[in-house]
């Protein structure tokens, strides 16, 4: 016989999310994503695979980019998160959102919040060509665009010309 | 009219994508309703199995928890009708009744305050199955002691369609003939979002939001199935993450969570996980093409004849999975004069996942069947592999030309688009050669294939039920502003501004007026949803014919307000103007002010109100094939040439794309944007299906693709740069002459690939790569020796 899951041990997290304080009691199961997407209502965040292979569901993390449905809610605790909706701005597009419009950077835009966070938490200089461009894009998977438009946008987005 | 800019073929940005770039878009996940339960599906875990009890276990310990509810709760649901006269029927139920024939069939559901609550139950469900012998391949499924799927039938059988054409096996006597068995392996669509449902049943009216590709369909199987009547039932789409054919099929849970929103009193949201979409949303190809073709010494091809073998899996999919194998000897000729086609077709029911529709739909394993041949024609004439097509294929001259599948080819590029291709790809191959000179283990070779694409086919062969026609209806505003509302619905592929730029370019009024409305059962007229590549064509057709009533009656109108005839209003940028009198205008605010507000100011006989509404069926389409299979099932047809240079390791076999150059002919393009993305994505789709992608089972039918761990998309680094070369050969029977570039794309990269890695080893010399995927163990088996 299978043990019934506690799903009850419930834990106080605090954290800061796209610049505001969020306090919250989640379970101590629930995944980043959950919290953000559901308990905060941020559904810019994606869940594509759940396995942490496709990326859509990436966000900052003190920074870096992160798998938020690998992560944990409670592993959050203290730290600062930023989603596709803290990097938007108040009035149109950030130039890399611009740049994924302006190149057809995205179809069903299903996996484009991922690609921007990734983006949004990578130095340019590391990716100094395409060939690097794309080894950075590798970690997140679009199924519409064939990359192309993705990676036309990358260069414009960080003023390189190709 | 005199001439003035056109929309059609600016570039322009899409409607669609600041939401989507900011996060606000709204996907089925992100819906989120009072009360809303969750659930989750208990799924078959074996192949093959008699469902003796589903117990409750302990699953009722956790919190909050509802069920489990099986089919034997479902008394007031009916199966699937089975419309198609020439298949077995199926009698697809919901939740599987009395059998499961694949892991991942649905068997119960539960439901509780969230999803992991609701996963925690099912997990502690106790169900009881007694296994059965499974049915894993073609060859036994057709064995002659082979267990039943279905226990009631003779055979696994679902379709059996013999082709025997005297003309074709005529051709035969005294010729040459090359044959081969093609096969193209199981994989699919795979969209970035998974399936979804969620459904509230409110004031005796049900609401569904849906991933689905066809709402209205949708909500025509919803009222088959529930007790409801359409009128009860709204199916709304919203954004959706890509479809790619496998969201234009019903699936069980989208009647189950609606029936649970009645039988619970409370919404109820279904997000399918990745694991259940590898094992539960269609599977797609698993084709063989057996066949061979009489062909002359000079290498012209006279007759193609054989089978084509398709695995359905468990065949509990609607629309049926069959249908791609009928668009697959539809094809079988590709855009070659060959006389005479004798092609059949027989469909087996095994233990695996249904297989359904994917972008290409049964076109795809016909190109690679066709040009594989060709290569090996060609290879053993001595012909060049270019020469044979050029041959064969049809030139301007020959058209209109009616191939012998029965499809009547009205306008195209095939020559043009073939020599193109051939000259930018000899350039290419020997930069490539240079480049990687310095490695002798890296062989470069190169393959130009051409094909064919029907495109707005009639569904009745893949259905039983609905043709090809679609809908829009146009009313516009007091203050000018113009709603359009189609019967298409899109998922991603930018259907939005295609629509807003031909309401712009009908009406002459600016884009920033337009509003579309579409995937709302409630606010569009009934059409057929968004496959086949049709939604561009169907949906210009109808809205050709209602901006037109629409433009009839506002230049009255307008005509009124300036003291001019109808005849000589023109309308551009927002005014309709009194042609050669730029001062003499109204704006279309005016216009609509006069025909919703200001009646008085109606001329006499001109009725209120500004709208209109039209259907469109594309002329010429047959619905049902002869006995020799031939039909003309699409509206018109599109045509490309497809080039692959590659890269072999002849040490380890791994095949890489370097560069991808494809020409490519949709006819009339709209947005050079959004039709580039469409190509592009879809060799980047195909290049998957071709290199990488495998739903592979075991030998007792258990799923090993079962994640993206084990089911491998392609990457950034795996898609090469592509050169993309237009064509336009307008459709002459259709409205702006646009075909539809949706699935164009996937069709080339299979058999371009095999015949460039096949090119690069030809110092070698290896076996035909006769099936897909093309592995680094596989191509390695090929390479003598090794």
């Amino acid at each position: 016989m299978k043990p019934v899951p506690d799903p009850t041990g419930r834990l106080a997290v605090s954290m800061v999310v796209n610049g505001r304080t969020v306090e919250r009691t989640v379970d101590s199961r629930r995944l980043l994503a959950d919290l953000l997407r559901d308990d905060l209502r941020l559904t810019g965040t994606h869940l594509g695979c759940e396995h942490g292979v496709c990326g859509a569901c990436t966000v900052l993390v003190d920074g870096r980019p992160v798998r938020s449905c690998l992560m944990l809610a409670v592993q959050a605790d203290g730290r600062e998160v930023t989603t596709v909706e803290g990097i938007t701005p108040e009035d149109g597009l950030s130039p890399m959102q611009q740049a994924f419009k302006d190149h057809h950077g995205l179809q069903c835009g299903f996996c484009t919040p991922g690609f921007l966070m990734t983006l949004a938490g990578t130095e340019p200089d590391e990716h100094a060509d395409e060939e690097s461009v794309r080894d950075l894009l590798a970690g997140n998977l679009c199924r519409c665009t064939g990359y192309e438009g993705i990676v036309d946008a990358v260069m414009a987005g960080w003023g390189r010309s190709r | 009219m005199t001439a003035r800019p056109t929309h059609i073929g600016a570039l322009v940005a899409r409607v669609e994508d600041d939401r989507l770039l900011s996060g606000a878009a709204r996907f089925a996940a992100d819906i989120s309703l009072p009360g809303m339960l969750e659930a989750a599906f208990y799924r078959s875990p074996l192949p093959h199995a008699r469902i003796e009890a589903v117990g409750i276990g302990d699953a009722l310990d956790v919190p909050g928890v509802s069920g489990p509810f099986t089919a034997a709760d479902m008394t007031d649901v009916s199966p699937f009708p089975d419309f198609d006269e020439f298949a077995r029927p199926v009698r697809i139920f919901p939740l599987a009744r009395e059998r499961v024939r694949y892991v991942g069939a649905p068997i119960a559901v539960v439901v509780a305050d969230d999803r992991y609550r609701a996963e925690d139950a099912c997990e502690l469900l106790e169900v009881d199955l007694d296994p059965l012998d499974p049915v894993v391949t073609t060859d036994a499924a057709l064995a002659p002691d082979a267990p039943l799927l279905y226990p009631d039938w003779p055979d696994n059988v679902v379709i059996d369609f013999p082709v025997d054409n005297p003309d074709a096996n005529a051709e035969f006597d005294g010729r040459m003939a090359v044959s081969g068995r093609y096969e193209v392996g199981r994989h699919t669509g795979v969209p970035m979002e998974t399936r979804g449902v969620v459904a509230e049943f409110r004031e005796g009216r049900l609401t569904v939001w849906s991933t689905t590709q066809f709402p209205h369909i949708a909500r025509t199987m919803l009222s088959y199935c529930l007790p409801l009547d359409e009128n009860d039932i709204r199916v709304i789409v919203p954004d959706v993450g890509g479809g790619f054919g496998v969201k234009a099929e019903f699936y069980p849970e989208e009647v189950t969570i609606p029936w649970l929103a009645m039988r619970l009193g409370r919404p109820v949201r279904w997000i399918e996980d990745r694991r259940e979409h590898l094992l539960a949303t269609c599977h797609a190809r698993d084709l063989v093409l057996d066949i061979e073709a009489a062909v002359d010494g000079d290498g012209r091809f006279r007759a193609v004849r054989g089978m084509a073998i398709q695995d359905l899996g468990a065949a509990e999919m609607y629309p049926y999975g069959f249908s791609p194998a009928f668009t697959a000897i539809g094809h079988i000729t590709g855009p070659y004069r060959i006389p005479h086609q004798s092609v059949g077709l027989v469909a087996v029911a095994t233990n695996k996942t249904p297989c359904g529709a994917y972008r290409g739909f049964g076109i795809p394993e016909a190109a690679f069947a066709i040009e594989r041949l060709m290569d090996k024609a060609a290879d053993r004439l001595g012909i060049g592999r270019n020469e044979i097509r050029r041959r064969n294929l049809i030139g301007q001259d020959d058209i209109p030309y009616t191939t012998s599948a029965g499809a009547i080819i009205d306008s195209g590029s095939h020559r043009e688009a073939f020599e193109e291709t051939v000259r930018v790809t000899a350039e290419r191959v020997e930069h490539w050669r240079a480049d990687l000179a310095h490695d002798s283990r890296i062989k470069v070779g190169s393959g130009v294939v051409n094909y064919l694409e029907g495109v707005t086919p009639t569904y009745y062969m893949t259905t039983g039920h609905w043709t090809a026609f679609d809908s829009c209806s146009m009313r516009v505003n007091p203050d000018g502003t113009v709603v359009v509302s189609v019967g298409v619905s899109t998922s991603g592929q930018g259907l939005e501004s295609m629509l807003v730029t031909l309401t712009a370019e009908a009406l002459g009024v600016r884009r920033e007026q337009v509003r579309v409305v579409m995937g709302d059962t409630d606010r569009t007229p009934y059409g057929l949803g968004s496959w086949g590549s049709r939604s561009t064509n169907v949906a210009s057709g109808a809205l050709r014919i209602a901006s037109d009533l629409l433009l009839d009656k506002a230049t009255r109108i307008a005509g009124h307000l300036l003291e001019a005839s109808p005849e000589d209003i023109e309308v551009y940028d927002g005014a309709l103007s009194v042609r050669g009198s730029p001062g003499a205008s109204v704006t279309w605010q005016q216009v609509a002010t006069a025909a919703n507000i200001r009646t008085v100011d109606l001329p006499e006989g001109v009725e209120p109100g500004l709208e209109a509404s039209a259907t469109y069926e594309p002329p010429g389409i047959e619905h049902v094939p002869d006995e020799f299979g031939r039909v003309n099932a699409a509206a018109t047809y599109t045509n490309a040439s497809h080039a692959a240079v590659v890269s072999v390791d002849t040490g380890t076999g791994q095949v890489r794309v370097l560069e991808y150059i494809v020409a490519h002919d949709c006819g009339t393009v709209i947005n050079p944007q959004i039709v580039r993305g469409q190509v592009v994505g879809g060799i980047a789709q195909g290049i998957g299906g071709a290199l990488l992608e495998q739903l592979h089972y075991d030998e007792w039918g258990n799923p090993q693709s079962t994640s993206f761990l084990d089911y491998h998309l392609p990457g950034a680094t795996e898609i090469p740069a592509m050169q993309v070369l237009h064509f336009e050969s307008p459709a002459p029977e259709m409205p702006w002459g646009a075909k539809g570039a949706g699935e164009a794309g996937i069709i080339g990269p299979a058999p371009a690939i095999a015949a460039a890695a096949e090119d690069a080893l030809s110092d070698i010399g290896i076996a035909e790569i006769n099936r897909t995927p093309i592995t680094a163990p596989y191509v390695l088996g090929l390479i003598p020796g090794s």
